[in-house]
C-alpha cells in the first residue's frame, strides 16, 4: 500500500528473485499527487469549501466524496510510517502519552504522529475537519477516533455495521441504511451542500469499475507463472484505498491491468521459477515487506493471492447507491464469522491452485487474528494443504522475531521439496 | 448447602453468598440439580430473556489466568482464553447454551472460534454499538426478538409475554437490592461488597434474591461505622475474585463506587418495568445503562458518568485497572486518567494479567493509597 516503497520495491525486485512492475512508475505518479494535494488541503480546502476528512479504510467514502469531502487515511498513512522505519519512535510518543503497547500499532503510530508531526514522515497528516469512522473492521476505530475527536474537537461520525455471525440480515442493513441517511443529513450541515443524488450514482459506478479493474487484475494471477507476488499486490492496492470513486483511480488500474495481462500473455512470473504457489493472510508485514517476502521468493514461493488486499475486490451490492453502501459495507470479509473467512480462503486456494498458504498473526489485528487457528484448521482439514502460523505486527517491528520467523518459514518451504 | 427461606439465619446467607461467589459455579450441578444454566460473558446479553426462558443465568469467569488453548493467540486476554479452556475440557458441558454478546473484538471473535472448537450450543446477540444511533432501538428490537426465537428453539419452550414481564420485574427486583447494598459500600468492606455482587452472576437469580433481601438488613447494621480509610473509585473489565478488592481494603483503602463489568455496573441504570411492552423496557435499559467502552452513546459520556460518580462519591483516588490485551478500556484509561487529574482526583493505572494481583501491585497500591491518606483534602484543592 505504501507507494513510498515503489521506488526501493523495483530496485530490491532486480537482486531478489522477482520482477519489477512498469506500472509502479505511474502509481508514483498517481499516489504522488494524492499526497501533495492531501498534504496541501490547509491552502485549498477552505477556499473551495472542500473539508478534509479522516476515515477508516472501510468507510463509505462514495458518499464523502459525493459532498466534495477530500478524505484521508490514518492507516495507509501509519503503513507508509512503518515502511519508511518510523514506527517505533511515533508508538513510543503515544505510549508515554500512556497508550499501551498491546494496542493497534497503525493507531498507535498515528496518535504519535498527531503529537509529534516532526518525527512522522510527510510531516504527519494534515489537520482534519471531520472524522468518520466505520467499524466493519473492527472495534479499534472506534475507540481510536474517539481519541481523535477530542484531541482535534472536530465531528466524529460513525456508521455502525453490525457483526455478521451468518448472513446479513435485513434488520442489520435497514439499520446501517438509517445511518447512512442520517450521516448524509449531518454532511450536509458540515459541508453546507445538499446530497446530490447524481453525484452519489457516479461515485459509485466510478467505485464500481475500480473495484472491477482490481479484481480483474488479481485474477490473472490464477495463471502460472503468477504475474503478480504479495508485495505487489500490498503496493498496488494502495489506489483502490485511497481512490476509491475517482477516475485518477481507474486510469491507475487500467494501466496495471493490461501489463498484468501482458505478463499472463508472455508467460511472465513475479517469481523467476516459480515453484510453490501460497496464498497469504492478514495485513502485510510492513516493516519486512521485502526482507520477510524475500525468504519465499528464494525459494521459488510466490503469494499468488491474499485476503487483505482482496477485501478491495469485493462486488457492490445491488440496490440504490444507498442501499448499496449499507449491504457493501456490512459484508466485507472482517465483518464475518470464521466460517465465511475460511470458506473465502478455500475457494482462493483452489481458485488460484495454491500449495499451502501463510496466516500473519498479527498482534496489531484483533478481528483479523484471534480467529486464524481455527480457521487453519478447517481450511487444512478441507484442502488438504498446509497452513502455517507467522507471528509478528503489520506495523511495529519491536514484535517481529527474525530468527524464529525464518527458521518457520525455512521448514515450512522444505515440505515442498517435492514439487519441481 | 444453607436453605434459603423466611426463617433462614442471615449470617448463613450472607456466608452462602460469599461462598458462591468464591466457586464461580463450579458446584452448581451438585447444588442446584433441578435448575437449567445458560452461560453468558457480558452485562449486554439480556438476562431478562434468560430468565423468560425458564433458564438461570450463569456468567463465565475463567478458572485460571494462565491457560493457553491452542485455539487463540498468547496475546488473548485471559479472560477469553481460560473460559475457551474449560470448555475445551468440557467444564460447561451441563450448560443449556452459551450466550454471545457483540462487545469487544476479542468477544465477536471467541464466539466464532467457541462454535468451531466448543461443545457447547452458542447463540449471538449483536447489540448496536453506537447506542443511540439513527435506528438502534429498532434494529436492537429485532435482535431481541431473534434471541427469543433462539431461545426458544433451544429450550423447545415458548417465552411468553407473562415470563417476560416477570422476567423484567425479577431484574428490576434484584438491581434495586443491589443498588440498595451500593449505597452502603462506603461503610462496608469491599471485598465483602463486591464478592456479594458476583455471587449474584453465579447462582440461580431467585434465590440470590431471597439471600440478598434477608442479608440487607445484617449488612445496614454492619454499614454504621464510620472509617477514615482513602476512598476509591475503580474502574475495570470483568474481575472474576476479590484479590485487588481485598488488597485496597488490606492497605487501608476503600472502594466506594465500582465501575467493573462484573461488579456495579452489571447491575447499573434504570430498570423500567410499567409500559406494558417488556423488549422495550429492556432495551431502554441496555441502551440507558452506565455503558462499557465497548459502546457509545455520545463522545465523552462515559467520561463524565465517571467523573460525576466520583464526585458524588467524594472519591479522593481512582484506579483504572487494564487487563492485559484488554483494548477497549486500555483505550479509554488514557482520557479518564486525564479527566479524572483534572479534576483533583489522584489516579492509578494498573495492569493486571488476570484478576490476581502480587507484590508489583501491591507495592504500586501501598505508595498510591498512602499519598490519598496524606492528602486528605486534596479532591477539596483540585
Amino acid at each position: 500500500m505504501p507507494d513510498a516503497q515503489s521506488t526501493k520495491h523495483n530496485e530490491h525486485a532486480k537482486k531478489r528473485n522477482y520482477r519489477p512492475l512498469v506500472s509502479t512508475k505511474a502509481l508514483q505518479k498517481t499516489m504522488g499527487r494524492y499526497y501533495a494535494i492531501t498534504n496541501y488541503h490547509r491552502y485549498w480546502g477552505k477556499p473551495l469549501r472542500r473539508p478534509l476528512a479522516w476515515v477508516t479504510s472501510g468507510a463509505p467514502v462514495e458518499l464523502l466524496r459525493a459532498f466534495k469531502i477530500h478524505s484521508a487515511y490514518p492507516e495507509q498513512y501509519a503503513a507508509i510510517y512503518s515502511a519508511r522505519q518510523a514506527t517505533v519512535s511515533l508508538c513510543e510518543v503515544a505510549e508515554t502519552a500512556g497508550y499501551s503497547q498491546d494496542l493497534c500499532s497503525y493507531a498507535r503510530s498515528n496518535i504519535g504522529g498527531v503529537l509529534r508531526p516532526d518525527l512522522a514522515p510527510l510531516g504527519g497528516m494534515p489537520k482534519p475537519d471531520l472524522l468518520v469512522a466505520c467499524n466493519n473492521i473492527c472495534g479499534t476505530v472506534l475507540k481510536w477516533y474517539e481519541v481523535l475527536a477530542r484531541h482535534f474537537n472536530v465531528p466524529l461520525l460513525v456508521l455502525d455495521t453490525p457483526f455478521l455471525t451468518g448472513e446479513l440480515t435485513p434488520q442489520a442493513k435497514e439499520y446501517v441504511l438509517e445511518q447512512l441517511n442520517a450521516m448524509a443529513v449531518d454532511l450536509e450541515k458540515i459541508t453546507g451542500r445538499k446530497l446530490n443524488q447524481q453525484s452519489l450514482a457516479e461515485q459509485m459506478r466510478r467505485s464500481a469499475e475500480i473495484t472491477s479493474l482490481w479484481k480483474e487484475t488479481r485474477q490473472y494471477c490464477q495463471a502460472s507463472p503468477s504475474p503478480l507476488n504479495a508485495p505487489d499486490l500490498f503496493i498496488h492496492m494502495a489506489p483502490i484505498v485511497v481512490l476509491r470513486g475517482s477516475q485518477e483511480g481507474i486510469n491507475y488500474y487500467r494501466k496495471l491491468e493490461a501489463e498484468v495481462k501482458e505478463r499472463v500473455k508472455l508467460g511472465q512470473g513475479a517469481v523467476n521459477n516459480e515453484r510453490i504457489r501460497l496464498v497469504w493472510d492478514n495485513i502485510a508485514i510492513w516493516p519486512q515487506l521485502f526482507s520477510f517476502y524475500k525468504l519465499f521468493a528464494e525459494k521459488g514461493a510466490c503469494f499468488v493471492t491474499d485476503t487483505y488486499s482482496g477485501g478491495w475486490a469485493a462486488d457492490h451490492a445491488p440496490g440504490t447507491p444507498m442501499e448499496s453502501l449499507a449491504a457493501t459495507y456490512t459484508e466485507v470479509f472482517l465483518n464475518r464469522s470464521p466460517e465465511y473467512r475460511a470458506n473465502q480462503l478455500i475457494n482462493q486456494i483452489r481458485d488460484y491452485k495454491a500449495h499451502g498458504f501463510v496466516m500473519h498473526s498479527n498482534r496489531s489485528c484483533k478481528p483479523y487474528s484471534l480467529v486464524q487457528e481455527v480457521i487453519r484448521r478447517k481450511v487444512m482439514r478441507e484442502t488438504g494443504v498446509p497452513g502455517l502460523m507467522i507471528e509478528a505486527d503489520m506495523a511495529d517491528p519491536r514484535a517481529y522475531a527474525e530468527e524464529p520467523v525464518r527458521n518457520r518459514v525455512q521448514a515450512f518451504l522444505e515440505t515442498f521439496d517435492d514439487l519441481t | 448447602m444453607t436453605k434459603i427461606d423466611t426463617h433462614s439465619d442471615p449470617n448463613e446467607l450472607l456466608d452462602l453468598l460469599l461462598e458462591e461467589s468464591t466457586l464461580k459455579g463450579a458446584e452448581r450441578f451438585h447444588r442446584y440439580p433441578e435448575r437449567k444454566f445458560f452461560g453468558y460473558f457480558c452485562s449486554y446479553f439480556p438476562e431478562e430473556l434468560i430468565l423468560a426462558a425458564g433458564l438461570d443465568p450463569l456468567r463465565l469467569f475463567p478458572d485460571s489466568e494462565n491457560s493457553t488453548p491452542a485455539e487463540l493467540p498468547a496475546y488473548s486476554c485471559s479472560l477469553a482464553r481460560g473460559t475457551l479452556d474449560m470448555e475445551i475440557r468440557e467444564q460447561w458441558q451441563d450448560l443449556v447454551g452459551i450466550g454471545f454478546t457483540h462487545t469487544c473484538d476479542t468477544m465477536q471473535c471467541l464466539s466464532g472460534i467457541w462454535a468451531a472448537s466448543g461443545h457447547s450450543k452458542t447463540i449471538d446477540i449483536v447489540p448496536p454499538v453506537m447506542l443511540t444511533a439513527q435506528g438502534a432501538s429498532r434494529y436492537y428490537q429485532s435482535e431481541l426478538n431473534n434471541l427469543i426465537k433462539e431461545l426458544t428453539a433451544l429450550t423447545q419452550q415458548d417465552i411468553t409475554q407473562q415470563a417476560l414481564q416477570d422476567a423484567l420485574l425479577l431484574c428490576a427486583h434484584t438491581r434495586n437490592l443491589v443498588t440498595e447494598l451500593d449505597t452502603l459500600r462506603p461503610n462496608l468492606p469491599s471485598p465483602l461488597v463486591f464478592a456479594i455482587l458476583r455471587a449474584g452472576q453465579l447462582m440461580p437469580r431467585a434465590d440470590y434474591v431471597k439471600a440478598l433481601e434477608q442479608c440487607l438488613p445484617a449488612l445496614k447494621d454492619m454499614a454504621v461505622t464510620p472509617h477514615t480509610r482513602a476512598k476509591l473509585l475503580i474502574t475495570s473489565a470483568v474481575l472474576e475474585n476479590d484479590s485487588l478488592f481485598t488488597m485496597i481494603e488490606d492497605l487501608g483503602g476503600r472502594v466506594v463506587a465500582d465501575d467493573t463489568c462484573s461488579g456495579y455496573r452489571h447491575y447499573s441504570g434504570h430498570t423500567l418495568t410499567e409500559s406494558g411492552d417488556p423488549l422495550s423496557d429492556i432495551i431502554k435499559r441496555y441502551s440507558g445503562m452506565p455503558s462499557c467502552p465497548c459502546k457509545n452513546r455520545s463522545l465523552n459520556e462515559r467520561i463524565s458518568y465517571l467523573s460525576g460518580l466520583a464526585k458524588q462519591r467524594d472519591a479522593q483516588g481512582a484506579i483504572i485497572v487494564i487487563r492485559k490485551y484488554c483494548e477497549p478500556h486500555a483505550w479509554d484509561a488514557v482520557t479518564l486518567a486525564e479527566t479524572f487529574r483534572n479534576n483533583g482526583i489522584r489516579t492509578l493505572t494498573l495492569e493486571l494479567e488476570g484478576a490476581n494481583v502480587g507484590g508489583q501491585e501491591r507495592t504500586r497500591l501501598q505508595a498510591f493509597i498512602e499519598s490519598l491518606s496524606e492528602a486528605p483534602e486534596l479532591s477539596k484543592e483540585g
